[in-house]
């Protein structure tokens, strides 16, 4: 399989077509490998010497908001600035298509620009954006520290079965009551859904995941389909319903 | 004698204040309408179609954007800026407020349920509370006046709780979706009936205005007019008649009164200058919202109204309510990777649960005296800031986690009548002051017995519902305490300036007139004797057309 990369291409927002081709390129390696690794517990050989866990403080994030009547038909698209560095960005690239690889005609989590949007996120002069930064932020220094700790090399120098071995420990449930990996467990877990959310929000991540509506209906709502109405009959026989 | 010369000013451009001034402007008066916030215009301003991806943070809520970035709220929330409010010690309370033409209404669930006879005479049943100065007879012709000129889609049902419309008033409700049509399945296995939910949405074209696409929330606006809000119907048909004034940016500080203690003008800060400016006043008509109605009230203080303006009974600011809200949802099993279709529908419920408990009330069978509706929560909403599923591991097998749980989740929103209670008032804040220099208003809150009884009822229905739908819960319910909806969260506050039949214990009379004040008018929510369950803005614009045609006639015959 891949080696590791040997000059790693940044993560460059709204990248030209060749920038993103090269992008992938580089990813690829790290996506091709999910199912052999997750599948491979053996691989968890001892490696890490004792639970760790950053103790990060930010300043918080006075810019700000996009305020109380911004417009709505045409949002900000810059509303406040950007705090992630280009290592960080980096590796919330890599764990992001480690997430949501590209399968088959479905895009991955960085061809529909994720990054950016926790970016964009992280950067928030909001409560709960700059709770999430501290986890995210959080979790990008455990990984550095898990990595040096393991291989003698930051996070995203490690060979994409490298990085998939300490993904391996903490992206699991099992490893959420773990004392050496609970808290970078919890916050992968977070990091996950919001990387989550900003792939099935985008229009091909709409699409992946069945998003019907949004499209206007002339006459009356057509109610449920065929199909749906006969799903419906067979579980309310399961279930001993009628309607 | 009143200023025969003055304006007759109306207070505010959301469902009271607009229908009052249609219903003027109609009847041949010429009215200037004051409102605090901005100009408004839905057609240029909403975000049709606009997807979550477009908006930052997915559109999540934040403290700028309460119900998220594209809710059509314009400069409000639960706060505007430079005009705080307080809350007592030990009270929670939050206020929304909009400051746009077309106020709250630009955003409303539209949920439009009448009131039913039980909801006016609640005190001569139980005892607890007070009556409406009327029966639900004299309001019926007013309600069907109101469904046909708004546009309501909905069904008579026959229920207890629904008092049918006029014959084809209402327009013909979008199918139910498959959640709901589970949902009432399991509740009419428990006895409990679903109906099709009432919303000022059109479903059939009405004047200038289309009916429903199916598409994009109610909640961001509709430019296409379907659902309903005074800008895209009230105020352009009375400013039709030639007969309406607008002031946008106008936020009154004080109700001015001659030596008699009439009222004789109005004034008001323009907020782009900062000055204040006096207007002659015929008439005011207050319907700033229920409690910055009786803001103004308790701040227009005179030698002849020392404790602020008809408030001789100290009424004003007393009797506050809100609705009771809580919440219940669980992940159906049975509808897990469900066939997927269009169910954005007309973006809110099309069932619901109406009140089915009034014959175990009269029974003594229940434990708490007022009822609740439900709700319901489903489908397969647009994508957004969150996902949802029980998550794990990474690729593949997280994405489908979330694809499975797609359109699987059920809740029930409660939405109770809660009873006045001497904890739950608003008065002045005198220590805080906003950016204009007019003192804030101040909120006192307790919910009581009655509410959290409620409430634990609604709970454990609400679980017995979704249990019957395949649902397991591995956590006990939470208790009512925890459960319950903070004051004002739901956005039904009413009370402030109750109607009433005695000059002693309300503020005005069965048409909104103050007892103190002939030429001073309330015509928003603050008006309720009682806040009954079914969501206020229709009793709102019923209220408001019925005691506008009223003050037309007394202006016509010359009492006024």
């Amino acid at each position: 399989m891949a080696d590791k990369p040997q000059s790693l291409t940044s993560y460059v927002p709204s990248l030209t077509r060749r920038q993103t081709l090269k992008w992938i390129g580089v990813l690829s390696a790290t996506a091709a490998f999910p199912l052999l690794s997750s599948c491979d517990k053996k691989t968890n050989i001892k490696h890490a010497q004792a639970a760790h866990w950053p103790d990060l403080t930010f300043a918080p994030v006075t810019t700000p908001g996009y305020g109380k009547d911004p417009s709505l038909i045409v949002p900000p698209t810059s509303p406040w600035p950007l705090l992630l560095k280009e290592d960080e960005l980096n590796v919330v690239a890599v764990l992001a298509d480690i997430i949501v690889p590209r399968e088959l005609m479905v895009p991955s989590a960085t061809e529909v620009k994720v990054p950016e949007v926790i970016n964009e996120w992280v950067s928030a002069p909001y409560s709960r954006q700059q709770e999430d930064r501290l986890s995210i932020m959080s979790l990008l220094s455990w990984l550095n520290t898990e990595a040096l700790q393991r291989s003698k090399q930051v996070f995203i120098q490690l060979s994409a079965p490298e990085q998939m071995t300490i993904i391996d420990d903490i992206a699991f449930k099992s490893a959420h009551s773990s004392l050496e990996f609970g808290k970078p467990a919890v916050a992968f877990a977070a990091f996950r859904r919001l990387v989550l959310a900003a792939f099935f929000c985008s229009p091909q991540g709409s699409k992946d995941l069945g998003y019907q509506g949004n499209v206007p209906i002339s006459g009356d709502y057509p109610g449920p389909t065929k199909d749906a109405k006969a799903h419906l009959d067979t579980l309310l026989t399961q279930l001993g319903l009628s309607l | 004698m009143t200023n025969k010369s003055g304006h007759i000013i109306v207070i505010g451009s959301g469902a009271g204040g607009a229908m009052a001034a249609y219903t003027l402007c109609k009847a041949g008066h010429k009215v200037l309408l004051l409102e605090a916030g901005r100009d408004y215009d839905p057609k240029s301003e909403t975000p049709m179609f606009k997807r979550n991806s477009e908006a930052p943070l997915m559109g999540a809520s934040t403290r700028d954007k309460d119900f998220g970035y594209y809710d059509a709220t314009v400069d409000g929330g639960w706060s505007v800026p430079d005009e705080p409010y307080t809350t007592a010690e030990g009270s929670e309370f939050m206020w929304w407020r909009a400051r746009m033409l077309g106020g709250r209404t630009n955003h409303w669930g539209r949920f439009s349920l009448r009131f039913s006879h039980h909801d006016f005479k609640g005190k001569s049943r139980d005892g607890l509370g007070a009556d409406w100065p009327f029966e639900y007879e004299e309001l019926a012709p007013w309600y069907d006046l109101t469904e046909e000129l708004v546009g309501v889609c909905g069904t008579n049902t026959g229920l207890d709780d629904m008092p049918d419309s006029g014959e084809g008033i209402l327009q013909t409700p979008p199918q139910p979706r498959i959640p709901e049509l589970l949902l009432s399945a399991a509740a009419k296995k428990l006895g409990i009936a679903t109906a099709p939910m009432h919303r000022a949405v059109l479903t059939r074209p009405k004047d200038d205005r289309a009916a429903c696409f199916y598409a994009t929330p109610c909640g961001n606006g509709c430019s296409i007019g379907a659902a309903f809000q005074t800008t895209t119907s009230l105020i352009p048909m009375a400013k039709a008649t030639g007969n309406l004034t607008i002031i946008t940016n106008a936020m009154v500080r004080e109700i001015n009164v001659d030596d008699q203690g009439l009222v004789m003008g109005v004034s008001y800060v323009d907020k782009i200058s900062g000055n204040t400016n006096q207007l002659d006043a015929r008439i005011v008509v207050l319907a700033a919202s229920a409690c910055e109605s009786a803001r103004i009230l308790l701040n227009s203080k005179s030698a002849q109204h020392p404790n602020g303006l008809a408030n001789s009974s100290g009424q004003v600011g007393r009797n506050l309510m809100d609705s009771t809200g809580a919440w219940l949802g669980a992940s159906i099993p049975g509808l897990r990777g469900r066939p997927i279709y269009n169910e954005d529908g007309h973006t809110a419920n099309h069932l619901f649960i109406p009140w089915w408990g009034h014959k175990m009330q009269e029974n003594g069978a229940l434990d708490f005296p007022r009822g609740y509706h439900f709700e319901i929560g489903s489908g397969f909403g647009e994508p957004g800031a969150g996902v949802p599923g029980d998550i794990d591991g990474y690729g593949k097998m997280a994405k489908d986690a979330v694809k499975l749980e797609y359109g699987a989740y059920v809740g029930l929103g409660l939405r109770g009548e809660m009873l006045p209670n001497e904890h739950c008032y608003m008065e002045i804040d005198h220590k805080v002051k906003d950016k204009w220099g007019i003192p804030v208003a101040k909120f006192h809150w307790a919910w009581s017995e009655h509410e959290l009884k409620q409430v634990e009822h609604g709970l454990k229905t609400a679980k017995a519902i979704l249990e019957t739908m395949g649902a397991s819960f591995s956590q006990p319910l939470p208790d009512a305490k925890t459960a319950i909806s903070k004051g004002g969260e739901i956005i039904h506050e009413v009370g402030s300036t109750r109607m009433g039949d005695s000059p002693s214990d309300s503020v005005t009379n069965q048409w909104g007139q103050t007892w103190d004040c002939d030429n001073v008018f309330v015509m928003d929510a603050g008006v309720f004797a009682s806040n009954p369950h079914k969501n206020c803005t229709l009793t709102i614009m019923t209220l408001a057309m019925r005691n506008a045609s009223w003050l037309a006639t007394q202006l016509d015959k010359g009492v006024l």
